[in-house]
Protein backbone atom coordinates (compact mmCIF):
# COMPACT_ATOMS: atom_id res chain seq x y z
CA UNK A 1 0.00 0.00 0.00
CA UNK A 2 2.75 2.39 0.94
CA UNK A 3 5.46 1.25 -1.40
CA UNK A 4 5.24 -0.61 -4.69
CA UNK A 5 7.95 -3.14 -3.85
CA UNK A 6 6.68 -6.69 -3.32
CA UNK A 7 5.86 -7.21 0.31
CA UNK A 8 6.95 -10.25 2.21
CA UNK A 9 5.08 -13.52 2.02
CA UNK A 10 3.86 -13.58 5.57
CA UNK A 11 2.95 -9.91 5.68
CA UNK A 12 0.95 -10.33 2.50
CA UNK A 13 -0.72 -13.38 3.95
CA UNK A 14 -1.70 -11.54 7.10
CA UNK A 15 -2.98 -8.54 5.17
CA UNK A 16 -5.16 -10.88 3.09
CA UNK A 17 -6.28 -12.74 6.17
CA UNK A 18 -7.25 -9.45 7.76
CA UNK A 19 -9.25 -8.56 4.67
CA UNK A 20 -11.10 -11.88 4.70
CA UNK A 21 -11.82 -11.67 8.39
CA UNK A 22 -13.08 -8.12 7.97
CA UNK A 23 -15.46 -9.21 5.20
CA UNK A 24 -16.61 -12.06 7.37
CA UNK A 25 -17.03 -9.82 10.39
CA UNK A 26 -19.03 -7.19 8.52
CA UNK A 27 -21.68 -9.64 7.41
CA UNK A 28 -21.20 -12.58 9.75
CA UNK A 29 -23.41 -14.36 7.26
CA UNK A 30 -21.15 -17.31 6.74
CA UNK A 31 -20.50 -18.11 10.37
CA UNK A 32 -24.17 -17.73 11.26
CA UNK A 33 -25.26 -20.06 8.51
CA UNK A 34 -22.56 -22.56 9.42
CA UNK A 35 -23.47 -22.57 13.09
CA UNK A 36 -27.11 -23.31 12.39
CA UNK A 37 -26.26 -25.85 9.75
CA UNK A 38 -23.96 -27.81 12.04
CA UNK A 39 -26.23 -27.48 15.05
CA UNK A 40 -29.02 -29.06 13.10
CA UNK A 41 -26.59 -31.75 11.93
CA UNK A 42 -25.79 -32.58 15.55
CA UNK A 43 -29.48 -32.71 16.35
CA UNK A 44 -30.19 -34.89 13.35
CA UNK A 45 -27.64 -37.45 14.44
CA UNK A 46 -29.55 -37.98 17.64
CA UNK A 47 -32.83 -38.27 15.75
CA UNK A 48 -31.39 -40.68 13.23
CA UNK A 49 -29.95 -42.91 15.95
CA UNK A 50 -32.77 -42.79 18.42
CA UNK A 51 -32.64 -41.68 22.02
CA UNK A 52 -29.92 -44.13 23.04
CA UNK A 53 -27.88 -41.84 25.26
CA UNK A 54 -25.10 -44.37 25.75
CA UNK A 55 -24.56 -44.65 22.02
CA UNK A 56 -24.62 -40.89 21.53
CA UNK A 57 -22.18 -40.38 24.35
CA UNK A 58 -19.78 -42.95 23.03
CA UNK A 59 -19.77 -41.59 19.49
CA UNK A 60 -20.00 -37.90 20.30
CA UNK A 61 -16.49 -37.13 19.00
CA UNK A 62 -17.25 -38.69 15.63
CA UNK A 63 -20.51 -36.80 15.24
CA UNK A 64 -18.84 -33.52 16.12
CA UNK A 65 -16.24 -34.05 13.41
CA UNK A 66 -18.83 -35.06 10.85
CA UNK A 67 -20.77 -31.90 11.60
CA UNK A 68 -17.62 -29.81 11.20
CA UNK A 69 -16.69 -31.64 8.00
CA UNK A 70 -20.09 -31.06 6.39
CA UNK A 71 -19.99 -27.44 7.41
CA UNK A 72 -16.45 -27.09 6.09
CA UNK A 73 -17.42 -28.01 2.54
CA UNK A 74 -19.98 -25.22 2.59
CA UNK A 75 -17.65 -22.71 4.18
CA UNK A 76 -14.62 -23.36 2.00
CA UNK A 77 -16.61 -23.23 -1.19
CA UNK A 78 -17.93 -19.88 -0.05
CA UNK A 79 -14.46 -18.54 0.73
CA UNK A 80 -13.58 -18.65 -2.97
CA UNK A 81 -16.99 -17.80 -4.32
CA UNK A 82 -16.66 -14.31 -2.87
CA UNK A 83 -13.39 -13.91 -4.74
CA UNK A 84 -14.80 -14.99 -8.08
CA UNK A 85 -17.94 -12.95 -7.76
CA UNK A 86 -16.51 -9.59 -8.76
CA UNK A 87 -13.31 -10.94 -10.26
CA UNK A 88 -11.59 -10.15 -6.98
CA UNK A 89 -9.20 -13.01 -7.53
CA UNK A 90 -7.84 -11.30 -10.63
CA UNK A 91 -7.19 -8.26 -8.48
CA UNK A 92 -5.35 -10.37 -5.93
CA UNK A 93 -3.28 -11.96 -8.66
CA UNK A 94 -2.30 -8.58 -10.03
CA UNK A 95 -1.20 -7.33 -6.64
CA UNK A 96 2.57 -7.37 -6.12
CA UNK A 97 2.41 -10.24 -3.69
CA UNK A 98 3.28 -13.90 -3.76
CA UNK A 99 0.39 -16.10 -4.91
CA UNK A 100 1.28 -18.49 -2.14
CA UNK A 101 0.27 -15.79 0.32
CA UNK A 102 -3.28 -16.22 -0.95
CA UNK A 103 -3.14 -19.88 -0.03
CA UNK A 104 -1.81 -19.15 3.44
CA UNK A 105 -4.41 -16.46 4.03
CA UNK A 106 -7.32 -18.54 2.79
CA UNK A 107 -6.23 -21.67 4.61
CA UNK A 108 -5.67 -19.77 7.83
CA UNK A 109 -9.01 -18.02 7.44
CA UNK A 110 -10.78 -21.32 6.87
CA UNK A 111 -9.00 -22.84 9.85
CA UNK A 112 -10.01 -19.96 12.09
CA UNK A 113 -13.61 -20.16 10.96
CA UNK A 114 -13.74 -23.90 11.59
CA UNK A 115 -12.09 -23.54 14.98
CA UNK A 116 -14.62 -20.85 15.91
CA UNK A 117 -17.41 -23.13 14.73
CA UNK A 118 -15.98 -26.03 16.71
CA UNK A 119 -15.64 -23.84 19.77
CA UNK A 120 -19.33 -23.05 19.56
CA UNK A 121 -20.33 -26.62 18.84
CA UNK A 122 -18.40 -28.32 21.63
CA UNK A 123 -20.46 -26.90 24.51
CA UNK A 124 -23.61 -27.79 22.62
CA UNK A 125 -22.32 -31.29 22.05
CA UNK A 126 -21.41 -31.65 25.71
CA UNK A 127 -24.94 -30.65 26.65
CA UNK A 128 -26.78 -32.57 23.93
CA UNK A 129 -24.97 -35.86 24.20
CA UNK A 130 -24.15 -35.65 27.89
CA UNK A 131 -20.41 -36.20 27.56
CA UNK A 132 -17.63 -35.33 29.97
CA UNK A 133 -14.35 -33.87 28.83
CA UNK A 134 -12.08 -36.22 30.73
CA UNK A 135 -8.69 -34.97 29.57
CA UNK A 136 -9.47 -31.29 30.02
CA UNK A 137 -9.57 -28.27 27.78
CA UNK A 138 -5.96 -28.24 26.59
CA UNK A 139 -6.00 -31.50 24.60
CA UNK A 140 -9.51 -30.66 23.45
CA UNK A 141 -8.41 -27.41 21.87
CA UNK A 142 -5.29 -29.04 20.45
CA UNK A 143 -7.44 -31.69 18.75
CA UNK A 144 -9.80 -29.07 17.44
CA UNK A 145 -7.00 -26.89 16.05
CA UNK A 146 -5.06 -29.74 14.45
CA UNK A 147 -8.18 -31.28 12.96
CA UNK A 148 -9.44 -28.01 11.53
CA UNK A 149 -6.03 -27.28 10.03
CA UNK A 150 -6.02 -30.72 8.45
CA UNK A 151 -9.42 -30.08 6.87
CA UNK A 152 -8.58 -26.55 5.78
CA UNK A 153 -5.32 -27.09 3.89
CA UNK A 154 -6.46 -29.57 1.24
CA UNK A 155 -9.94 -28.06 1.38
CA UNK A 156 -8.60 -24.66 0.36
CA UNK A 157 -6.81 -26.06 -2.67
CA UNK A 158 -9.83 -28.06 -3.75
CA UNK A 159 -12.23 -25.21 -3.09
CA UNK A 160 -10.17 -22.97 -5.35
CA UNK A 161 -10.48 -25.60 -8.06
CA UNK A 162 -14.10 -26.54 -7.53
CA UNK A 163 -15.46 -23.02 -7.19
CA UNK A 164 -14.46 -22.31 -10.76
CA UNK A 165 -15.78 -25.52 -12.25
CA UNK A 166 -19.21 -26.62 -13.29
CA UNK A 167 -21.24 -28.38 -10.58
CA UNK A 168 -19.00 -26.94 -7.90
CA UNK A 169 -21.30 -27.91 -5.06
CA UNK A 170 -20.97 -31.55 -5.98
CA UNK A 171 -17.33 -31.45 -6.93
CA UNK A 172 -15.85 -30.18 -3.67
CA UNK A 173 -17.20 -32.95 -1.43
CA UNK A 174 -16.47 -35.50 -4.14
CA UNK A 175 -12.82 -34.50 -4.19
CA UNK A 176 -12.41 -33.67 -0.53
CA UNK A 177 -14.15 -36.50 1.32
CA UNK A 178 -11.92 -39.35 0.21
CA UNK A 179 -8.84 -37.20 0.70
CA UNK A 180 -9.42 -36.26 4.30
CA UNK A 181 -10.27 -39.76 5.50
CA UNK A 182 -7.02 -40.02 7.50
CA UNK A 183 -7.57 -36.61 9.06
CA UNK A 184 -11.18 -37.36 9.95
CA UNK A 185 -10.23 -40.72 11.36
CA UNK A 186 -7.43 -39.32 13.48
CA UNK A 187 -9.32 -36.30 14.77
CA UNK A 188 -12.46 -38.27 15.59
CA UNK A 189 -10.38 -40.86 17.38
CA UNK A 190 -8.41 -38.20 19.25
CA UNK A 191 -11.63 -36.41 20.20
CA UNK A 192 -13.11 -39.60 21.59
CA UNK A 193 -9.97 -40.17 23.65
CA UNK A 194 -10.15 -36.61 24.93
CA UNK A 195 -13.78 -37.08 25.91
CA UNK A 196 -13.51 -40.54 27.39
CA UNK A 197 -10.01 -40.69 28.78
CA UNK A 198 -6.88 -42.19 27.37
CA UNK A 199 -5.81 -45.15 29.51
CA UNK A 200 -3.52 -46.63 26.88
CA UNK A 201 -1.81 -43.40 25.94
CA UNK A 202 -2.84 -43.46 22.29
CA UNK A 203 -3.58 -39.79 21.97
CA UNK A 204 -0.06 -38.84 20.99
CA UNK A 205 0.07 -41.22 18.04
CA UNK A 206 -3.14 -39.71 16.65
CA UNK A 207 -1.72 -36.24 17.18
CA UNK A 208 1.36 -37.45 15.32
CA UNK A 209 -0.77 -38.59 12.41
CA UNK A 210 -2.64 -35.30 12.33
CA UNK A 211 0.63 -33.40 12.54
CA UNK A 212 2.11 -35.34 9.65
CA UNK A 213 -1.03 -34.89 7.57
CA UNK A 214 -0.95 -31.17 8.24
CA UNK A 215 2.71 -30.92 7.36
CA UNK A 216 2.25 -32.75 4.07
CA UNK A 217 -0.86 -30.92 2.94
CA UNK A 218 0.10 -27.44 4.06
CA UNK A 219 3.37 -28.03 2.20
CA UNK A 220 1.67 -29.42 -0.91
CA UNK A 221 -0.94 -26.69 -0.92
CA UNK A 222 1.72 -24.04 -0.48
CA UNK A 223 3.70 -25.42 -3.40
CA UNK A 224 0.84 -26.20 -5.78
CA UNK A 225 -1.60 -23.39 -5.11
CA UNK A 226 0.03 -20.81 -7.43
CA UNK A 227 -0.52 -23.24 -10.30
CA UNK A 228 -4.17 -23.66 -9.36
CA UNK A 229 -5.06 -20.00 -9.61
CA UNK A 230 -2.76 -19.00 -12.44
CA UNK A 231 -4.49 -17.80 -15.55
CA UNK B 1 5.74 -48.63 -33.40
CA UNK B 2 2.27 -47.53 -32.41
CA UNK B 3 0.79 -49.34 -35.36
CA UNK B 4 2.69 -52.52 -34.55
CA UNK B 5 1.54 -52.37 -30.96
CA UNK B 6 -2.05 -51.84 -31.99
CA UNK B 7 -1.99 -54.77 -34.40
CA UNK B 8 0.06 -57.22 -32.36
CA UNK B 9 -1.07 -56.45 -28.86
CA UNK B 10 -4.73 -57.59 -28.98
CA UNK B 11 -3.90 -61.20 -29.97
CA UNK B 12 -1.01 -61.29 -27.50
CA UNK B 13 -3.18 -59.99 -24.68
CA UNK B 14 -6.03 -62.30 -25.49
CA UNK B 15 -3.74 -65.30 -25.85
CA UNK B 16 -2.05 -64.62 -22.53
CA UNK B 17 -5.40 -64.12 -20.83
CA UNK B 18 -6.84 -67.35 -22.15
CA UNK B 19 -3.69 -69.30 -21.25
CA UNK B 20 -3.34 -67.79 -17.80
CA UNK B 21 -6.95 -68.18 -16.85
CA UNK B 22 -7.16 -71.67 -18.35
CA UNK B 23 -4.21 -72.86 -16.27
CA UNK B 24 -5.62 -71.05 -13.27
CA UNK B 25 -9.10 -72.50 -13.61
CA UNK B 26 -8.38 -76.00 -14.85
CA UNK B 27 -4.77 -77.02 -14.25
CA UNK B 28 -3.60 -75.38 -11.02
CA UNK B 29 -4.45 -77.29 -7.83
CA UNK B 30 -7.14 -75.94 -5.51
CA UNK B 31 -5.94 -74.22 -2.38
CA UNK B 32 -5.49 -76.29 0.76
CA UNK B 33 -7.78 -74.12 2.82
CA UNK B 34 -9.83 -72.12 0.42
CA UNK B 35 -10.49 -74.83 -2.14
CA UNK B 36 -11.53 -73.79 -5.61
CA UNK B 37 -12.60 -70.36 -4.46
CA UNK B 38 -8.93 -69.47 -4.33
CA UNK B 39 -8.90 -69.47 -8.14
CA UNK B 40 -10.33 -65.97 -8.00
CA UNK B 41 -6.77 -64.94 -7.17
CA UNK B 42 -5.66 -65.25 -10.80
CA UNK B 43 -7.99 -62.44 -11.76
CA UNK B 44 -8.09 -60.44 -8.53
CA UNK B 45 -4.40 -60.03 -7.77
CA UNK B 46 -3.28 -59.01 -11.28
CA UNK B 47 -6.18 -56.56 -11.50
CA UNK B 48 -5.03 -54.80 -8.35
CA UNK B 49 -1.38 -54.81 -9.42
CA UNK B 50 -2.21 -53.36 -12.79
CA UNK B 51 -4.53 -50.76 -11.28
CA UNK B 52 -1.71 -49.57 -9.06
CA UNK B 53 0.62 -49.47 -12.04
CA UNK B 54 -1.81 -47.41 -14.10
CA UNK B 55 -2.34 -44.97 -11.24
CA UNK B 56 1.41 -44.69 -10.81
CA UNK B 57 1.60 -43.68 -14.46
CA UNK B 58 -1.09 -41.12 -13.71
CA UNK B 59 0.94 -39.71 -10.83
CA UNK B 60 4.10 -39.48 -12.94
CA UNK B 61 2.17 -37.74 -15.73
CA UNK B 62 0.68 -35.30 -13.24
CA UNK B 63 4.09 -34.33 -11.89
CA UNK B 64 5.61 -34.09 -15.35
CA UNK B 65 2.73 -31.96 -16.59
CA UNK B 66 3.25 -29.32 -13.93
CA UNK B 67 6.90 -28.97 -14.90
CA UNK B 68 6.49 -29.30 -18.63
CA UNK B 69 2.95 -28.80 -19.91
CA UNK B 70 2.03 -30.85 -22.93
CA UNK B 71 -1.24 -32.20 -24.28
CA UNK B 72 0.34 -35.60 -24.64
CA UNK B 73 1.13 -35.84 -20.93
CA UNK B 74 -2.33 -34.62 -20.07
CA UNK B 75 -3.96 -37.16 -22.37
CA UNK B 76 -1.84 -39.96 -20.96
CA UNK B 77 -2.83 -38.89 -17.44
CA UNK B 78 -6.51 -39.03 -18.39
CA UNK B 79 -6.12 -42.41 -20.08
CA UNK B 80 -4.17 -43.99 -17.23
CA UNK B 81 -6.61 -42.73 -14.60
CA UNK B 82 -9.59 -44.19 -16.41
CA UNK B 83 -7.90 -47.52 -17.08
CA UNK B 84 -6.62 -47.65 -13.51
CA UNK B 85 -10.15 -47.04 -12.30
CA UNK B 86 -11.40 -49.91 -14.48
CA UNK B 87 -8.85 -52.39 -13.15
CA UNK B 88 -9.26 -51.12 -9.62
CA UNK B 89 -13.02 -51.57 -9.75
CA UNK B 90 -12.62 -55.12 -11.02
CA UNK B 91 -10.07 -55.81 -8.29
CA UNK B 92 -12.24 -54.49 -5.48
CA UNK B 93 -15.37 -56.28 -6.73
CA UNK B 94 -13.49 -59.55 -7.00
CA UNK B 95 -12.01 -59.04 -3.58
CA UNK B 96 -15.47 -58.58 -2.12
CA UNK B 97 -16.76 -61.70 -3.88
CA UNK B 98 -13.76 -63.66 -2.68
CA UNK B 99 -14.35 -62.41 0.84
CA UNK B 100 -17.86 -63.86 0.98
CA UNK B 101 -16.92 -67.57 1.07
CA UNK B 102 -13.61 -67.12 2.90
CA UNK B 103 -14.42 -64.54 5.55
CA UNK B 104 -18.18 -64.96 5.51
CA UNK B 105 -18.76 -61.31 4.62
CA UNK B 106 -18.40 -59.24 1.49
CA UNK B 107 -16.66 -56.45 3.28
CA UNK B 108 -14.36 -56.03 6.23
CA UNK B 109 -12.69 -52.84 7.28
CA UNK B 110 -9.23 -54.14 6.80
CA UNK B 111 -6.63 -51.62 5.65
CA UNK B 112 -6.26 -53.09 2.21
CA UNK B 113 -9.94 -53.06 1.34
CA UNK B 114 -10.57 -49.69 2.89
CA UNK B 115 -7.64 -48.08 1.14
CA UNK B 116 -8.73 -49.62 -2.16
CA UNK B 117 -12.26 -48.31 -1.75
CA UNK B 118 -11.06 -44.81 -0.92
CA UNK B 119 -8.68 -45.00 -3.87
CA UNK B 120 -11.59 -45.75 -6.20
CA UNK B 121 -13.64 -42.86 -4.85
CA UNK B 122 -10.65 -40.50 -5.13
CA UNK B 123 -10.11 -41.28 -8.78
CA UNK B 124 -13.82 -41.10 -9.53
CA UNK B 125 -13.58 -37.56 -8.19
CA UNK B 126 -10.59 -37.02 -10.45
CA UNK B 127 -12.53 -38.18 -13.50
CA UNK B 128 -15.52 -36.06 -12.47
CA UNK B 129 -13.26 -33.03 -12.24
CA UNK B 130 -12.01 -33.67 -15.75
CA UNK B 131 -15.57 -33.83 -16.94
CA UNK B 132 -16.70 -30.68 -15.14
CA UNK B 133 -14.01 -28.29 -16.38
CA UNK B 134 -14.32 -27.14 -19.96
CA UNK B 135 -11.21 -25.03 -20.36
CA UNK B 136 -8.61 -27.58 -21.49
CA UNK B 137 -5.62 -25.80 -19.97
CA UNK B 138 -7.24 -25.29 -16.59
CA UNK B 139 -8.51 -28.84 -16.66
CA UNK B 140 -5.01 -30.13 -17.30
CA UNK B 141 -3.37 -28.11 -14.52
CA UNK B 142 -6.10 -28.77 -11.98
CA UNK B 143 -6.31 -32.46 -12.65
CA UNK B 144 -2.52 -32.68 -12.36
CA UNK B 145 -2.74 -31.01 -8.95
CA UNK B 146 -5.56 -33.31 -7.88
CA UNK B 147 -3.70 -36.34 -9.22
CA UNK B 148 -0.65 -35.49 -7.11
CA UNK B 149 -2.66 -34.76 -3.98
CA UNK B 150 -4.71 -37.95 -4.33
CA UNK B 151 -1.64 -40.12 -4.90
CA UNK B 152 0.18 -38.66 -1.91
CA UNK B 153 -2.85 -39.45 0.22
CA UNK B 154 -2.81 -43.20 -0.43
CA UNK B 155 0.06 -44.18 1.89
CA UNK B 156 -1.38 -41.94 4.61
CA UNK B 157 -4.77 -43.62 4.31
CA UNK B 158 -3.09 -46.99 4.43
CA UNK B 159 -1.25 -46.28 7.67
CA UNK B 160 -4.11 -44.47 9.33
CA UNK B 161 -6.55 -47.29 8.65
CA UNK B 162 -3.96 -49.76 9.85
CA UNK B 163 -3.61 -47.92 13.15
CA UNK B 164 -7.33 -47.48 13.42
CA UNK B 165 -7.93 -51.19 12.93
CA UNK B 166 -5.08 -52.34 15.10
CA UNK B 167 -6.93 -51.02 18.10
CA UNK B 168 -9.69 -53.54 17.44
CA UNK B 169 -8.13 -56.61 15.92
CA UNK B 170 -5.14 -57.73 14.01
CA UNK B 171 -5.79 -58.89 10.48
CA UNK B 172 -3.64 -61.92 9.90
CA UNK B 173 -3.89 -63.89 6.71
CA UNK B 174 -0.39 -64.65 5.49
CA UNK B 175 -0.96 -66.27 2.12
CA UNK B 176 1.91 -68.41 1.01
CA UNK B 177 1.61 -68.92 -2.68
CA UNK B 178 2.26 -72.43 -3.95
CA UNK B 179 4.79 -72.68 -6.80
CA UNK B 180 2.13 -74.29 -8.96
CA UNK B 181 0.00 -71.20 -8.50
CA UNK B 182 2.80 -68.85 -9.47
CA UNK B 183 2.74 -69.74 -13.14
CA UNK B 184 -0.92 -68.92 -13.88
CA UNK B 185 -0.63 -65.86 -11.67
CA UNK B 186 2.36 -64.64 -13.62
CA UNK B 187 0.80 -65.30 -17.01
CA UNK B 188 -2.42 -63.58 -15.96
CA UNK B 189 -0.44 -60.61 -14.70
CA UNK B 190 1.27 -60.23 -18.06
CA UNK B 191 -2.08 -60.62 -19.82
CA UNK B 192 -3.54 -57.83 -17.71
CA UNK B 193 -0.45 -55.74 -18.36
CA UNK B 194 -0.94 -56.20 -22.09
CA UNK B 195 -4.59 -55.21 -21.75
CA UNK B 196 -3.59 -52.16 -19.73
CA UNK B 197 -1.14 -51.01 -22.40
CA UNK B 198 -3.73 -51.64 -25.09
CA UNK B 199 -6.49 -49.80 -23.27
CA UNK B 200 -4.28 -46.88 -22.32
CA UNK B 201 -2.98 -46.61 -25.87
CA UNK B 202 -6.46 -46.38 -27.35
CA UNK B 203 -7.80 -44.16 -24.60
CA UNK B 204 -4.78 -41.92 -25.04
CA UNK B 205 -5.51 -41.51 -28.73
CA UNK B 206 -9.10 -40.58 -27.97
CA UNK B 207 -8.02 -38.06 -25.34
CA UNK B 208 -5.36 -36.53 -27.53
CA UNK B 209 -7.83 -36.22 -30.37
CA UNK B 210 -10.31 -34.47 -28.09
CA UNK B 211 -7.59 -32.10 -26.84
CA UNK B 212 -6.58 -31.19 -30.37
CA UNK B 213 -10.17 -30.56 -31.34
CA UNK B 214 -10.66 -28.37 -28.27
CA UNK B 215 -7.50 -26.38 -28.84
CA UNK B 216 -8.13 -26.00 -32.56
CA UNK B 217 -11.28 -23.99 -32.01
CA UNK B 218 -10.82 -22.09 -28.79
CA UNK B 219 -13.51 -19.48 -29.28
CA UNK B 220 -15.77 -21.28 -31.67
CA UNK B 221 -17.74 -22.93 -28.89
CA UNK B 222 -20.21 -20.18 -28.03
CA UNK B 223 -21.32 -20.27 -24.41
CA UNK B 224 -20.12 -23.69 -23.39
CA UNK B 225 -16.60 -22.40 -23.26
CA UNK B 226 -14.67 -21.20 -20.25
CA UNK B 227 -16.84 -18.10 -20.03
CA UNK B 228 -19.73 -20.14 -18.77
CA UNK B 229 -17.74 -21.09 -15.71
CA UNK B 230 -17.62 -17.57 -14.46
CA UNK B 231 -20.37 -16.23 -12.33
CA UNK B 232 -22.74 -13.86 -14.08
CA UNK B 233 -21.20 -10.80 -12.47
CA UNK B 234 -18.07 -11.16 -14.55
CA UNK B 235 -18.09 -9.70 -18.00
CA UNK C 1 3.51 -83.06 29.86
CA UNK C 2 0.79 -85.38 28.74
CA UNK C 3 -1.57 -82.43 28.57
CA UNK C 4 0.81 -80.75 26.18
CA UNK C 5 0.92 -83.92 24.07
CA UNK C 6 -2.84 -84.06 23.95
CA UNK C 7 -3.00 -80.45 22.91
CA UNK C 8 -0.46 -81.04 20.14
CA UNK C 9 -2.40 -84.02 18.85
CA UNK C 10 -5.61 -82.03 18.98
CA UNK C 11 -4.01 -79.15 17.14
CA UNK C 12 -2.72 -81.46 14.45
CA UNK C 13 -6.12 -83.06 14.11
CA UNK C 14 -7.68 -79.63 13.76
CA UNK C 15 -5.08 -78.66 11.19
CA UNK C 16 -5.84 -81.81 9.23
CA UNK C 17 -9.50 -80.97 9.29
CA UNK C 18 -8.78 -77.51 7.97
CA UNK C 19 -6.40 -78.87 5.38
CA UNK C 20 -8.90 -81.17 3.72
CA UNK C 21 -10.67 -78.37 1.91
CA UNK C 22 -12.64 -76.37 4.40
CA UNK C 23 -14.50 -74.58 1.65
CA UNK C 24 -16.22 -77.01 -0.66
CA UNK C 25 -17.32 -76.02 -4.09
CA UNK C 26 -17.73 -72.30 -4.43
CA UNK C 27 -17.40 -72.44 -8.21
CA UNK C 28 -20.28 -70.03 -8.42
CA UNK C 29 -18.14 -67.32 -6.87
CA UNK C 30 -15.31 -68.15 -9.23
CA UNK C 31 -17.45 -67.94 -12.33
CA UNK C 32 -19.04 -64.69 -11.22
CA UNK C 33 -15.58 -63.24 -10.64
CA UNK C 34 -14.21 -64.26 -14.00
CA UNK C 35 -17.43 -63.16 -15.64
CA UNK C 36 -17.02 -59.70 -14.14
CA UNK C 37 -13.41 -59.54 -15.28
CA UNK C 38 -14.03 -60.64 -18.84
CA UNK C 39 -17.21 -58.62 -19.05
CA UNK C 40 -15.44 -55.50 -17.86
CA UNK C 41 -12.68 -55.94 -20.43
CA UNK C 42 -15.18 -56.56 -23.21
CA UNK C 43 -17.38 -53.63 -22.27
CA UNK C 44 -14.43 -51.29 -21.93
CA UNK C 45 -13.09 -52.37 -25.31
CA UNK C 46 -16.52 -51.72 -26.76
CA UNK C 47 -16.67 -48.28 -25.18
CA UNK C 48 -13.22 -47.45 -26.55
CA UNK C 49 -14.40 -48.56 -29.97
CA UNK C 50 -17.50 -46.41 -29.73
CA UNK C 51 -15.47 -43.39 -28.62
CA UNK C 52 -12.79 -43.84 -31.31
CA UNK C 53 -11.67 -40.62 -32.99
CA UNK C 54 -13.96 -40.02 -35.91
CA UNK C 55 -13.68 -37.85 -39.03
CA UNK C 56 -10.24 -36.60 -38.13
CA UNK C 57 -9.39 -33.81 -40.56
CA UNK C 58 -5.95 -35.10 -41.54
CA UNK C 59 -6.52 -38.81 -41.31
CA UNK C 60 -4.83 -40.92 -38.65
CA UNK C 61 -2.33 -38.94 -36.67
CA UNK C 62 0.59 -41.32 -36.39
Amino acid sequence: MKRPAPIGLFRAAFVLLGKDLLIEWRTRARLNALVFFSLSTLLLFSFALGPDTKLLERNAGGYLWLAILFASTLSMGESFRIEYENACLDGLRLAPADARAIFLAKAMGNTLLLVALGGLLIPVMVALYGVKVVLGVGPLLATLALGCMALAAPGTVYAAIASNARARDVLLPLLLFPLIVPALLASAKAMMLVLQGDPMNQLNSWFGLLGGFNLIYWGLGFALFPRVIED
Amino acid sequence: MGKFLRMALPPIALGLLVTGHYIGLAVAPPDREMGDVQRIMYAHVPAVWIALMALTINFICSVVYLFKPSWKTDSLAEASAEVGLLFGTVGVLLGAIWGRPTWGVYWTWDPRLTTAAILLVSYMGYMALRRFVEDPEKRAVWSAVVGIIAAVDLPIIWYSVKWWRSLHQVQSSPKTVDPEMVLPLRISAFAFLAFMILFILHRYRIALHERQAEVALPDALPTDGPQANRTPGVV
Amino acid sequence: MSALMTLTVLAQAAAGEVGSGRIQGGWGYVWVSYGITWGAFALYSLSLWLRRPKNSPAGPKE
